[in-house]
């Protein structure tokens, strides 16, 4: 028998579109909770929509993309017509037998449809409410709008990534969303234990924006405690701790440290880099006893003042040294030796060559009805009594209807089916896919 | 202030969720955690102490070494003024404790009885070795939950590995997906991005995991240990990557302050009059005829739509023929504007732009003073506040609070292990002299 999960029992509404909020929701899910996913074809989430991740030989629709897949995994979903009276009738009966409503609207669009917190406490007193909005649902900018890369500039956190006198380098894909995301299952799960302790249901108003700031934590009491300039000579200082030639201060990652780099490895490949850092004497010790005890690593190089004054020479001759071995042999030799190191790893490196991720079961193979076997991403803990779970591949548009509506919900049969052809199940525009006669059979 | 499209709120509609009442009890109030934790740790114990947990910081004699991380206050490198320390442990209580002496272990197995949770991050089998596994401080604390949150996990051929934050950052992809255009930085590397957010991205798994096991103890009164892991809570966050890999094959390119991706993609990164830089994200311009227009009269006002006003641009076609003009004219009034003005500008017109602000930008905000982001913390001992960030989140029935400022080392020696454990002064006494606090 399965080990129980940790979320047993609780149902999550799950308004959200994009990734922020789904991959909030996706958590609950993988808890063990029972996430319905409120949707309307007609508004489709773009994830289903995303064109780099159809496979080859997969017909394009709503429920083929391998980025909605993993963003969604472990829901059911229903579409639910919400500008009807009855749609709106049976997601309210919906939220009075579930605990937790996610979203992440903008900042009035609830309220608008009546399911603002007032409204959804009186649907359910104890209703746990999080939204995700940009910049959140109180201030004065709340209806601005945000993309996690809009949100990680405005965040500083771009600010932080980069080579100094070039453009931010910033963050190749929308970090925030990520963690905007973790914020979001982070609200949920600390208002349900106030909620165990109390009785007490709440609003959370989450801006994904903000999520950034509290990431930035050191390099903002700089600002407010020491009155440093945020713009400055040297910074941010690209993968070193300080930029040849400027001046000696801390840039938020950690020590002070050198060498600390990336380095290109065997043979040259895009991906070919490794990266070394040493936060000590010893560690650098450890490093050019690896490297043969090569003449050019003398004593100006035995502490971290010299290591910094030299930087661009040691980290051309450390280099130099690295272009002959490929990444995980250098990760393997430098682990071996007390040296902090790791290879760069990008996407197929970590599916395909990660022996520690391959050990953690970290892709989780399921069926997926329309991508056939595919990988889905594991928690990244292990829970010794209740085990978070892949349980479920994403829901297919509309997919749960009948088991929501009528076997959670006693809608009657003959009213399901009314509400296909009246417009408050499925639009009446488009055709309904094989999967939905099916279930309504 | 009202958009153009007319359906925004006005600057008088600031409110939302702001919790009426400030003096109730955080989300964790009444929960006992106790933090063995270094920098890999400690912003999972901050999670949870600024949400109102009882966090006993267990330090080794002389404190955690990430004390000695700077920036320091006035510059001035102490162990007690390390800013990075400061933020990472705020609403927490310390004590040290020497756990390789008989007598320290003794004292955290009678913490841990009457713990909720132990969160540590030291190495793997560390505390183990000690006699201070889950096993050992659960055996008369059925309901205990431990958390160890290691670089690479309890178990694996990488278990033993040594890292850093840009070490992580390379194995967990973060580094793979950020960087430049060959075009705008040529043979850049693969860029870390700052502020050690490794540690970050492995404390919210952590966190989850946590109140995930809390719930299941609510409902059974059992206990467990979770075994997270950094590496893997990294190679989580890289959004579309993975997904983009496992549909197609393909792996992301590297580029200039947008997303990693298979292909070329338009530059969405642009200077402004005062040396700041605007992100325009990828989807967010998109210009229809309509938007278009929003944006040529918005240029007019300073002279500067050059021929946008035309009416040859309310179609799609001669949009799409004419990108790279219409994107001249953007850069061009960019760097005829500043920074925020481009920003709120372009946000009043419902284009959702970002504004690359540093912290010279940030403290300050209005938005964020509405909200109540900024909030002064005392430090007694020097007879100063500071003003420190605040939540991203409004818990409107339980608030999130920093209730003291980070604790000096072994400051609360006394109050825990006398108050609590009753050790008188003479046993204080030699504990310290001992080197065991």
């Amino acid at each position: 028998m399965p080990l129980p999960t940790p979320l047993q029992g609780i149902r999550v509404v799950d308004f959200t579109w994009v990734r922020a909020g789904p991959w909030a929701a996706r958590w609950m899910g993988t808890l063990g909770a029972e996430v319905i996913k409120v949707e309307w074809p007609l508004n489709l989430d773009t994830l289903r929509q995303n064109r780099f991740t159809v496979p080859p030989g997969v017909e394009p629709g709503p429920n083929s993309t391998g980025q909605f897949a993993d963003t969604n995994a472990n829901k059911r979903g229903i579409s639910v017509n919400t500008r009807t009276d009855e749609g709106l009738d049976l997601v309210k009966r919906l939220i009075s037998v579930s605990d937790i409503v996610i979203e992440n609207f903008s900042s009035r669009i609830m309220q608008r449809w009546g399911l603002g917190y007032e409204q959804l406490r009186k649907i359910r007193p104890d209703i746990i409410y999080v939204s995700m909005a940009g910049f959140g649902h109180t201030g004065r900018h709340h209806w601005y709008g945000t993309m996690g890369p809009a949100a990680q500039a405005l965040s500083g956190l771009t600010h932080l990534s980069g080579l100094p006198g070039q453009p931010p380098a910033g963050w190749g894909w929308s970090y925030l969303d990520d963690t905007g995301g973790m914020y979001g299952a982070i609200s949920a799960l600390t208002a349900l234990r106030h909620r165990s302790a109390t009785g007490q249901g709440q609003h959370v108003d989450l801006s994904q924006m903000i999520t950034g700031i509290t990431l930035t934590g050191p390099a903002f009491l700089d600002k407010t405690v020491n009155g440093r300039k945020a713009r400055r000579e040297g910074f941010p200082p690209g993968n070193r701790t300080v930029w040849p030639g400027a001046e000696v201060v801390n840039n938020y990652r950690g020590p002070i440290a050198a060498p600390h780099n990336a380095y290109r490895t065997a043979p040259g490949g895009y991906n070919d880099w490794a990266t070394i850092a040493c936060l000590s004497d010893d560690e650098w010790h450890n490093l050019v006893k690896l490297m043969g005890s090569p003449a050019w690593a003398d004593d100006r190089f035995d502490t971290i003042e010299g290591r910094l004054e030299h930087q661009e020479e040691m980290d051309e001759h450390i280099e130099a040294w690295t272009q002959k071995m490929g990444k995980y042999e250098l990760t393997e030799k430098c682990q071996a030796t007390g040296v902090r190191a790791m290879a760069v790893q990008s996407s197929q490196d970590r599916v395909e060559n990660d022996p520690q991720l391959r050990h953690r079961d970290m892709y989780v193979p399921m069926d997926h009805p329309m991508l056939g076997p595919w990988k889905f991403q594991n928690a990244p803990f292990k829970m010794s009594k209740s085990p978070a779970r892949m349980s479920s591949p994403p829901p297919m548009i509309g997919q749960h209807n009948r088991d929501v509506l009528e076997d959670l919900l006693g809608v009657d049969h003959q009213d399901l089916l009314d509400g296909y052809e009246n417009g408050v199940f499925w639009p009446s525009t488009m055709d309904r896919y094989p999967y939905i006669e099916e279930a309504l059979r | 202030m009202t958009s153009a499209n007319g359906n925004q709120q006005d600057g008088g509609d600031i409110g939302g969720a702001f919790p009426a009442d400030l003096s109730l009890p955080g989300a964790l109030d009444g929960l006992r955690v106790l933090e063995i934790c270094d920098e890999r740790g400690q912003f999972c114990g901050k999670l949870m102490a600024d949400n109102g947990a009882d966090l006993v910081k267990i330090e080794p004699p002389g404190g955690e070494a990430c004390r000695s991380f700077g920036p320091f206050l006035d510059d001035v490198p102490h162990r007690e003024r390390s800013l990075s320390f400061w933020h990472y442990n705020t609403s927490k209580r310390g004590i040290t404790l020497n756990l390789e002496t008989k007598q320290g272990q003794d004292i955290l197995k009678q913490l841990a009885a009457s713990a909720d949770i132990v969160l540590e991050s030291r190495k793997p089998g560390y505390l183990e070795s000690l006699g201070l596994g889950y096993d050992a401080l659960s055996a008369d604390n059925p309901g205990l939950i431990m958390c160890s949150l290691t670089p690479y996990g309890q178990t694996g051929p990488w278990r033993d590995y040594i890292s850093s934050d840009i070490t992580q950052m390379a194995g967990g992809g973060q580094m793979a997906s950020s960087g430049y255009d060959e075009i705008d930085v040529p043979g850049a590397p693969p860029i870390a991005p700052g502020g050690g957010n490794s540690w970050h991205i492995g404390a919210h798994y952590a966190y989850i995991g946590l109140m995930g096991a809390l719930y299941y103890r609510f409902l059974t009164g059992e206990g467990q240990y979770i075994d997270a892991s950094i590496h893997e809570a990294c190679a989580l966050t890289t959004e579309g990557a993975i997904a983009i890999y496992l549909s197609t094959g393909d792996v992301v390119q590297r580029h200039t302050g947008r997303h990693a991706a298979p292909d070329m993609s338009p530059a969405i990164q642009f200077p402004t009059g005062d040396g700041g830089w605007l992100n325009t994200t990828r989807s967010g311009t998109n210009l229809t005829p309509q938007r278009l227009k929003l944006l040529a009269d918005w240029f007019d006002q300073s002279g500067m739509a050059e021929d946008l006003t035309d009416e040859r641009y309310q179609d799609p076609e001669v949009i799409a023929a004419e990108n790279d003009h219409i994107v001249s004219v953007m850069k061009n009034f960019f760097m005829n504007s500043t920074l925020m003005d481009s920003f709120h500008g372009g946000q009043q017109r419902d284009f959702p732009w970002g504004a690359i602000r540093s912290m010279d930008e940030l403290v300050g905000d209005e938005h964020l003073t509405d909200r109540d982001f900024f909030k002064e913390v005392e430090h007694p001992e020097l007879g100063r506040s500071f003003t420190y960030p605040g939540p991203a989140m409004l818990y409107n029935g339980s608030p999130w609070r920093i209730s003291r400022r980070a604790p000096l080392i072994g400051e609360h020696n006394s109050e825990i292990l006398q108050g609590e454990l009753g050790l008188n002064n003479s046993q204080l006494l030699l504990l310290a002299e001992g080197g065991v606090i």
